[in-house]
């Protein structure tokens, strides 16, 4: 049983919980109803994560997977709703306090492209995170280098620059950065959506890879049912900002309750090389 | 037989600062009968996306050509020369690769139609408008979309008014170059349905680029597989797919992740060579797990015995 006390929960093993989340972003001010104020973009999301556990959010373009994403890291305040990292309320916490918590969770965003800065060296990209937590230069020199050796990665990227990688080796700088902190969740963002098959493989096998090592809670936001059959346990369907489904994933997948995730289920074999079917005879 | 598109010995490059020349494709052999639906498939890099530019006459002023490409039979690039004069948007349209960005955000629906149609054909506002309306309603949108800025429309809906668009210009050749990349199954399965429909519908020509061989293998009749800047296996869909020679081909089959099953994932080892330099040994040689001594020289196109099925690997036999 949860036991409820001065903003803090008792969890047995939970690491994130949304009770009952609504979430959006501001639009127009004046003596409007609160909820008016907001296009809201989630509905009364209920959700838990546990301790080393892989979860997948899978959704269509809008239904408000980055939406989620940015209320579970602490940049979203919800309009309504309780968000329970490591059992305090998050948004109930001061800013500072707001940040050593969320100094836990590690974060991949989508696009290897866009994400690193072009100017910094890939070394101090990786760097960054631990010269916010104030380590000394020999400590981050240390653990940078061993981060990079642990997704095999070449020492000599460290002197590149964003430009002088590829899509691949770009995704496992931002895997790098994130890891580097330690971090107890890690969070990652359509990771594979910007890459070609052949990369895509690359970073499903690594991202298991480290889950088999480091048993970090891995929460992946996708909106390919393959990809997420690879990195997940259990999946939460989004649709227009509501979980419409949870479960297995094997088990979602296999036998899929809700119409909707037939109907993506379906979308996912008309295209893929298992239906023999053209898709214009669909 | 009508070819709508032969590429001979096609050569582009780009020249940097320092005056070295990247060659993105390499000598491209290619022929498309006209009606087909034909697949470009390859990594990033492969200069496939560069291919599809040439053939759509949006090259850059300063990419470097060789070679010869002809466009139902006119001659379009003649080594360094270039003349796309009544074959850029009349006769080859593209579908470009990110429909957010290749509208233009100050400009409403109806105003992209009306400029197009006005420069391809010379029509007026109000004729152009009718001819919109028509068309977009082969691609599943109402006429209320022509007063509508792109922002207020999702990407699928972008996707399909840049496909309306190429289709009222009535050409004979579509150009799309990834159009389905990053989005999702169910928007993905709409839109390879509607070209696939439109296709045979129009009777046009499709040159699909992608790196998805799943859906190239839905909707095309023949797939060429490019690598480093050269093709290096083209045949039927089923040939390719079923039974590819090519061991990177094989390879990229077997790095794509599938539902419901639990394989495991293969990726390919290393990296494409750089294209900076010439080279005249099989460009896969490093990254090949069938590669021998013969392989220190590049293979031609090889005939795969009685199929209409080319190869450049000199062990096809043994990779299939």
């Amino acid at each position: 049983m949860l036991e409820i006390q001065r903003g803090v929960i008792e969890l047995n093993n939970e690491v994130i919980k949304l009770q009952d989340v609504t979430a959006g972003y501001k639009t127009v001010t004046g003596f409007k109803s609160i909820l008016k104020r907001y296009q809201v973009v989630l509905k009364d999301i209920n959700l838990t994560v546990s301790k080393g556990e892989r979860v997948a959010i899978i959704g269509e373009s809008g239904s408000g997977k980055s939406t989620l994403l940015k209320v579970i890291m602490g940049l979203l305040k919800p309009i309504k709703g309780e968000v329970y990292v490591y059992g305090k309320q998050i948004y109930k916490l001061p800013w500072r306090e707001r940040v050593k918590i969320i100094r836990k969770i590690g974060y991949v965003p989508q696009d290897p492209y866009s994400a690193l800065n072009p100017l910094l060296t890939v070394k101090h990209a990786i760097s960054e995170p631990l010269e916010a937590l104030g380590l000394k230069d020999e400590i981050i020199e240390q653990r940078v280098r061993e981060a990079v050796k642990f997704v095999g990665l070449p020492q000599e990227v460290l002197n590149s620059t964003p430009d002088e990688l590829s899509g691949g080796m770009r995704q496992r700088v931002l895997i790098v950065r994130a890891l580097v902190a330690e971090p107890e969740i890690l969070i990652l963002d359509e990771p594979t959506s910007a890459l070609d098959v052949s990369i895509q493989a690359q970073i499903i096998n690594l991202l298991n890879d480290i889950y088999s090592k480091l048993k970090t809670t891995m929460i992946t936001v996708t909106h390919d049912l393959a990809v997420a059959q690879y990195l997940a346990d259990r999946a939460f369907i989004l649709r227009n900002g509501s979980i419409s489904e949870e479960g297995p994933i094997d088990q979602i997948l296999s036998n899929p309750r809700s119409e909707y995730t037939r109907k993506l289920v379906l979308s996912y074999y008309v295209t893929s090389f298992k239906n023999n079917k053209s898709v214009g005879t669909e | 037989m009508v070819l709508a598109i032969q590429a001979k010995n096609l050569k582009i490059g780009y020249m940097d600062e320092e005056e070295q020349i990247t060659w993105a494709t390499r000598g491209v052999d290619l022929s498309v009968e006209e009606g087909e639906s034909f697949c470009i498939v390859g990594e990033s890099g492969c200069g496939k996306s560069t291919l599809a530019s040439a053939i759509a006459g949006v090259l850059p002023p300063h990419a470097l050509t060789m070679g010869k490409l002809y466009i139902f039979n006119q001659l379009v690039i003649n080594e360094s020369e270039r003349n796309y004069n009544g074959i850029r948007g009349k006769v080859v349209s593209l579908i470009p690769q990110n429909p957010g960005t290749s509208l233009n955000p100050f400009l409403t629906i109806g105003d992209h139609f009306y400029y197009i149609l006005r420069d391809v054909k010379g029509l007026s506002k109000s004729d152009s408008i009718k001819i919109a309306q028509e068309y977009l309603s082969k691609v599943g949108l109402g006429k209320d979309v022509l007063e509508k800025y792109p922002h207020k429309l999702s990407g699928g809906m972008q996707q399909r008014v840049l496909i309306a668009i190429a289709l009222a210009s009535e050409v004979k050749i579509i150009v799309a170059d990834e159009p389905t990349s990053s989005i999702d199954a169910n928007l993905r399965a709409q839109i390879l349905n509607l070209l696939s429909k439109l296709v045979k519908e129009f009777k046009v020509t499709l040159l699909l680029v992608t790196h998805d061989l799943a859906s190239a293998s839905k909707i095309c009749d023949r797939i060429a597989v490019m690598y480093a800047g050269k093709v290096i296996e083209t045949g039927l869909t089923s040939s390719i797919i079923s039974k590819p020679r090519h061991p990177y081909t094989r390879m990229l089959l077997d790095s794509v992740p599938l539902l419901g099953s639990k394989k495991s994932l293969n990726p390919l080892p290393g990296e494409p060579p750089s294209l900076v330099e010439d080279f005249t040994w099989c460009s896969f040689r490093d990254r090949c797990p069938f590669r021998i001594e013969q392989c220190s020289v590049e293979p031609p196109l090889i005939p795969v015995e009685d199929e209409p099925h080319l190869v450049r690997c000199w062990r096809f036999r043994e990779v299939s």
